[in-house]
């Protein structure tokens, strides 16, 4: 599975390894898991978006736990903050419904073809209703 | 079947006394280490106010020494740390983080009720009226 | 004359919850059913939020040791563990080995009481009301046992960068290892009773099964997906603190069931009680566990960490990124019960009304852990009040909010 992947960004501490990846090609890296691990390889074990407003981005990581080993690798992709659009896996990994739900309600991430996708999950209606995002930095 | 396994013991808690602890009636034991009220000891204190910077639950405010006593010289500003026990979540870290360890702590934790619960009382109880 | 009779299929929507569905917190299971049984469940969320993230963005790194301790009280010391070690990990900090041991017999503990009481609430879940009154009598020991050894029942405040805030003394470590010694006793006799009682089978065995690839596809975790057959262990695999030389056994059962589930709980609690009074017989001596709290480093150097921990629940992360200033850049915590209730809603379908509170309590949910992510708008205070009457008629904003008004 590695070597469809580029490695870079090194390690977050303690050793868990992160690969970049284009957000175009979650989609594809999530079959090519599938593909080569199985349905019982490895699970999404939770996904970090982080608003990194100087650079205009925001970097979703999705950290996955291959199994039987236990590893956590991190896969990280970056989307533009004004246009924050990525593929959903929901449909590849059922597992990533509620990091993508969390991610959506809190950073305003934007997953495509999920269907469960709403504001208000978590965040307070009146707050949902501005279009606040809360974890967005001021 | 086996369900009578249980039954010994229901038997057992019928006779015997309640386990409940009839609070406030009947204290409740606590270790002596246990982390109840807490103020600080105005002697030792300097008001250097770190306690109320560090409390994570914003429970201390910097308060005035009342004229009638007596500060000690190592305390200029004449200021100490109130705490208010209702906001308080008595992490400790006030008394972990005092330069000159002035807390004194106890395992005091009958805090509920109607009033206002401040350390004032204890605190300034610490001090000699000026003379 | 009626000589046939045209039925319709009517699916009923029952709400459950959001008053104490199963334990005494807040959740709503929508349940659609169809005569007893249930088609679908909507999880909905959002009645408990306290925006700790945002929270945490806000203060320092360390008042967040004692906010996070605030996410969940049952398991606040796996929670300021795994958040002190991210921060060591960024400091490049290693507390000492007595230190370690200490924070395990504190996790260990904690494990025991949180297992004990989510099995008594299945008691009273099923209506056993003698037993779980019975296993909470047992684990007020466990409480104890916790009291003596961190300062308080229930809120440890345990865990500080580079070891924990208090000693241990040789007596109170025989006084801890003689109360876990009686409830080890305990537990093996509620084991044989979850085994052999017929209420307890009758309505755990054969109720909410979960297929081994189910269990990983959906992210679930800890004792629900070991119920399952999964081995996951995050005390085995990271191996943090002192799991390196107190290897836990990983207890894994296959039948999948709520029963099952249970039954890991069990041996889980009497897995952590031997873990507990062996590490109280070989606490190292390598000096003092307690670090200076007024001579640790005031400034976090620019890094990120995630850390795991298997809190009694399962696999609990935090990842903490520091961009060098005085408060963390992102805390983002990601706690066992989130993917447990929100991942699970395919675990009802096909069962009964009356199961649905057997499978929520089997999946141990703690809405305070799940809830924690946020929100009332911190920087401006804004906060809306609505009158009553308003509620009731079903305002519009309410409605928007998608859930029991609608
Ligand atoms: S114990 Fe904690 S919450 Fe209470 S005053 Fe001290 S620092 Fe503040
Ligand atoms: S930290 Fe200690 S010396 Fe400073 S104000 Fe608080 S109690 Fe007084």
């Amino acid at each position: 599975m590695t070597a469809t992947l580029a490695q870079a960004g090194g390690f977050v501490k303690p050793n868990r390894r992160v690969f970049t990846l284009e957000p175009s090609r979650v989609r594809s890296v999530f079959l090519d898991l599938v593909r080569e691990r199985g349905q019982e390889g490895f699970y999404v074990s939770t996904i970090v978006g982080v608003d990194l407003k100087e650079e205009g981005l925001i970097r979703v990581d999705y950290f996955v736990v291959l199994l039987p080993e236990e590893e956590t690798v991190v896969l990280r992709t970056a989307v533009p903050r004004d246009n924050p659009v990525l593929d959903s896996i929901v449909d590849i990994v059922p597992g990533a419904l509620s990091g993508e739900l969390e991610t959506h309600d809190l950073l305003g991430v934007l997953f495509q073809g999920n269907p469960y996708l709403r504001r208000g999950f978590f965040v307070p209606s009146d707050v949902a209703e501005k279009g606040v995002y809360p974890l967005r930095r001021g | 079947m086996a369900r009578p396994r249980l039954l010994p013991a229901v038997v057992r808690s019928l006779l015997g006394r309640p386990s409940t602890v009839q609070y406030p009636y009947v204290k409740t034991e606590v270790e002596a280490a246990y982390r109840g009220r807490h103020y600080a000891d105005l002697k030792k204190c300097t008001g250097c106010s770190l306690c109320a910077i560090e409390c994570p639950a914003d429970a201390i405010a910097m308060t005035q020494i009342p004229a009638h006593l007596e500060a000690p010289k190592s305390n200029p500003r004449r200021v100490y740390p109130k705490i208010d026990y209702g906001r308080c979540v008595f992490c400790y870290r006030c008394v972990t983080v005092c330069p000159f360890d002035a807390y004194v702590t106890t395992n005091f934790y009958g805090m509920a009720g109607p009033r206002e619960n401040t350390s004032e009382q204890l605190s300034l109880g610490t001090l000699e009226r000026v003379v | 004359m009626v000589d046939k009779v045209v039925e319709l299929p009517v699916t009923i929507e029952i709400p459950v919850g959001p008053q104490h569905p199963a334990l005494h917190e807040p959740v709503l299971l929508k349940a659609y059913v169809d005569g007893e049984t249930v088609v679908k469940v909507e999880v909905n969320t959002g009645y408990n939020h306290r925006g700790i993230e945002k929270l945490c963005e806000q203060n320092t790194f360390y008042k967040d040791i004692f906010i996070i301790g605030r996410v969940c009280g049952i398991c606040n010391t796996v929670h300021t563990d795994v958040y002190v070690r991210a921060l060591e990990q960024i400091l490049g900090l290693e507390p000492n080995r007595r230190a370690k041991y200490l924070r395990v017999v504190a996790m260990e503990l904690e494990r025991i009481h949180s297992h004990m009481l989510i099995n008594a609430v299945m008691a009273e879940v099923v209506g056993f009301d003698t037993l779980f009154m019975s296993i909470m009598l047992d684990r007020e020991k466990v409480m104890k046992a916790k009291e003596i050894l961190t300062g308080a029942r229930v809120m440890a405040d345990y865990m500080m960068v580079g070891g924990v805030r208090r000693d241990l003394s040789d007596a109170d470590a025989g006084r801890i290892a003689k109360l876990v010694e009686q409830v080890r006793e305990r537990l093996t006799y509620y084991k044989r009773v979850f085994e052999e009682d017929t209420t307890i089978t009758k309505r755990l065995m054969g109720v909410g099964v979960l297929k081994r690839v189910d269990a990983v596809r959906h992210t679930l975790l800890g004792p629900v997906a070991r119920g399952s057959g999964v081995r996951i262990d995050a005390r085995v695999s990271d191996r943090y603190d002192a799991y390196d030389e107190l290897q836990p056994e990983v207890v894994v059962r296959g039948e999948g069931d709520s029963w099952a589930r249970m039954m890991v709980r069990w041996d889980e609690a009497l897995v952590s009680a031997e873990i507990v009074l062996s590490a109280l017989s070989k606490l190292p001596r390598d000096g003092s566990p307690v670090p200076d709290e007024r001579k640790l480093p005031r400034k976090f150097p620019p890094g990120e960490a995630y850390t795991r921990v298997e809190a009694p629940r399962g696999e609990l992360t935090y990842y903490v990124m520091s961009d060098g200033k005085a408060n963390p850049y992102r805390v983002k915590i990601r706690t066992p019960s989130f993917t447990n209730i929100v991942n699970s809603a395919f675990l009802y379908e096909g069962y009964t009304i009356a199961d649905l509170p057997v499978i929520l309590a089997s999946l141990d949910p703690c809405i305070s852990c799940m809830e924690r992510a946020v929100i009332t708008d911190l920087r401006t205070g804004e906060r809306r009040t609505v009158p009553f009457t308003q509620l009731s008629r079903g305002d519009k904003a309410w409605r928007g909010r998608g859930f029991y008004l609608l």
